[in-house]
């Protein structure tokens, strides 16, 4: 059952670190937002694939927006 | 009956009822991995320490239902004994004795123990593996004679310490009593509590929910907030208590513990000077601070797992506790949402009502904007933060380690909250926004204006950049010193001694209109 990793936060995709295919760890960054003037990693809640990630560098998300589907 | 009878009697009846529910109900409550109320307050207590009172207590129900029912001690024990020397009191509910629910006899002796606690200025400790009420003895309008139990613990409140560890469930009655107690410690997996357990929710709301989905130390200590810290067994549990409580007065007229200390005041800590990222951009671990400058590396976190943007938690400089609130860079950004300003209230409340002096720690973009937030009532909560920042008369003390930015500076006690002493790292931000924000909003026509909009901008926000700088704000002597961070420790502990005597006269109010 694939798992949808949401933003936390609402900012601009500021870095798309991964894509699908890429195997990650719990706590891994998937993206990187902007907001409030700060990086803020988007991580993986738990070591898995990366089906799809869903946003585009510059790309505003809004906090609970998916980023990513993770395996 | 002689004496020697009376007493061989008296012993008799007191075996018995320290069998509590009996042999059968103890092994059930073993086996679903909890200890008795007994075995917890032996763990609570120092040896040989403990007072019962209301061991021969019995239900006194002539209600049909209650009819040749036994309730040993009526389903809670209560009493006093030491912990650490000290004294504090105690209510455990008996969850063997028709599953720790609150009958009227109970509740007598409960009452008894917060008149004792309240009167002679003592912590009081409550067990909580309860059922709720017991509908039994007091069904239909019986229920207009009680209640008494939540405004006296709300007068309670900030005179002594008051602690609610779920230790099973707490429904309805009982779960309120965390919610006016200052530590929750929730055990793991046994523990739970909800106004309404799931059949009462089932019958009301037609919602289909278990125990641990509506209720269980995950939900309360990651999403709801009101659990303070999740523990994995009941050992910990009343380990946690312990050290909790070492940190705390007996009550609002005493100071804190003043406990010898053998981590010398002047340590510098190397690895001070390499936590912080030369991108001011990125995130790092604020624990990691923390950890370095307090006595032994020892920090007692509350609340670790719900808004995690924000830390708090208690320690101890130079042996003496302290509260400390800091900015968390690594979830957020570090940045003040509803319920980081929440926990940061909350916190701060409780430090300034037992005398605990408080650290701040910043490292704060400010407080999170958009329309999400605004409907949450970010201001209201916002509020909340400056208004116990404002309200905390023990000695405060700021350490501006790099973001300083809008109201997030003053909620973080910036200069005009009466910090006692404010220093920063030279890697301190202090600004009212960050230069990019600011650049657009005052050079916003210049901008557009010039033939280069976006060289204009970049030109305006490095000029803009050059006015944050700490030595600015040390050189109007609104920042009392720029620190090697190595220096925080020791700077933190000698400003600690000078506030020791810190007496502050407010104007006579009944009390303020707290923005809750």
């Amino acid at each position: 059952m694939p798992e949808e990793v949401k933003a936390q936060i609402t900012g601009v995709v500021f870095q798309v670190v991964t894509k699908s295919g890429d195997r990650v760890q719990g706590g891994d960054p998937i993206v990187v937002l902007e907001s409030m003037k700060m990086e803020i990693p988007v991580e993986a809640p738990r070591p898995g694939t990366v089906i799809e990630v869903k946003v585009k560098e510059g790309e505003t998300v809004q906090e609970g927006d998916t980023v990513a589907l993770l395996d | 009956m002689g004496m020697k009878e009376l007493v061989e009697d008296l012993r008799a009846r007191r075996r018995r009822l320290h069998q509590l529910g009996g042999p059968e109900a103890v092994a059930k409550q073993h086996a679903a991995g909890k200890l008795t109320a007994r075995e917890r307050l032996d763990l609570l207590f120092d040896p040989s320490t403990f007072v019962e009172i209301g061991l021969h207590a019995t239900h006194q129900s002539t209600s049909p239902i209650m009819a040749g029912r036994d309730t040993p001690a009526d389903g809670v024990i209560t009493g006093f004994g030491k912990v650490d020397g000290r004294p504090v009191s105690a209510i455990a509910y008996d969850f063997t004795v028709m599953a720790g629910s609150m009958g009227r006899t109970g509740e007598t002796k409960c009452a008894r123990i917060r008149e004792l606690a309240l009167t002679k200025r003592i912590p009081l400790v409550w067990f909580i593996d309860s059922a709720g009420a017991r509908i039994q003895e007091a069904t239909g309008s019986w229920f207009s004679g009680s209640g008494y139990l939540f405004r006296e613990e709300s007068i309670m409140s900030g005179v002594v310490p008051l602690v609610a560890a779920m230790m099973g469930p707490g429904a309805a009655g009982t779960a309120y009593i965390p919610g006016l107690a200052d530590f929750v410690p929730m055990v793991k997996g046994t523990s739970h509590m909800a106004l309404g357990g799931p059949p009462l929710v089932k019958a009301v709301v037609g919602e289909d929910v278990t125990p641990d989905e509506l209720g269980g130390s995950k939900v309360h200590c990651e999403l709801s907030g009101v659990g303070d810290l999740e523990v994995l067994d009941d050992r910990s549990c009343v380990e946690a208590i312990r050290a909790y409580l070492s940190y705390l007065p007996s009550s609002n007229l005493e100071a804190p513990p003043l406990v010898p200390c053998d981590d010398p005041v002047d340590r510098m800590e190397e690895e001070l000077l390499t936590i912080v990222p030369d991108n001011p951009r990125r995130a790092y671990d604020m624990k990691r601070v923390i950890t370095h400058i307090v006595d032994g590396g020892r920090f007692f976190e509350l609340k670790p797992g719900w808004a995690r943007n924000l830390i708090i938690g208690l320690a101890r400089m130079g042996g003496r506790s302290m509260g400390i609130v800091a900015n968390q860079p690594l979830v957020m950004g570090g940045v003040l949402d509803v319920n980081a300003a929440d926990k940061a209230a909350r916190f701060i409340l409780l430090c300034d009502a037992f005398n605990i002096p408080l650290l701040f720690l910043q490292d704060v973009p400010g407080f999170m904007v958009g329309s999400k937030v605004e409907r949450e009532g970010i201001i209201r909560h916002g509020a909340k933060m400056l208004y116990a920042v404002s309200e905390a008369t023990v000695p405060k003390v700021t350490v501006i380690v790099r973001k300083a930015y809008g109201a997030g500076y003053y909620v973080m006690c910036g200069r005009a909250y009466e910090p006692d002493l404010i220093v920063a790292w030279p890697t301190a931000e202090i600004s009212v926004m960050g230069p990019e924000g600011a650049t657009n909003i005052i050079f916003r026509k210049e901008i557009q204006a010039a033939p280069d909009p976006e060289g204009e901008r970049a030109r305006r926000v490095e000029e803009f950049r050059k006015l944050i700088n700490p030595y600015i704000a040390a050189g109007a002597a609104f920042v009392d010193d720029i620190i090697d961070p190595r220096e925080t420790r020791p700077v933190v502990i000698r400003a600690l001694e000078m506030a020791n005597g810190k007496r502050v006269e407010r104007p006579w109010k009944k009390h303020g209109v707290m923005p809750v």
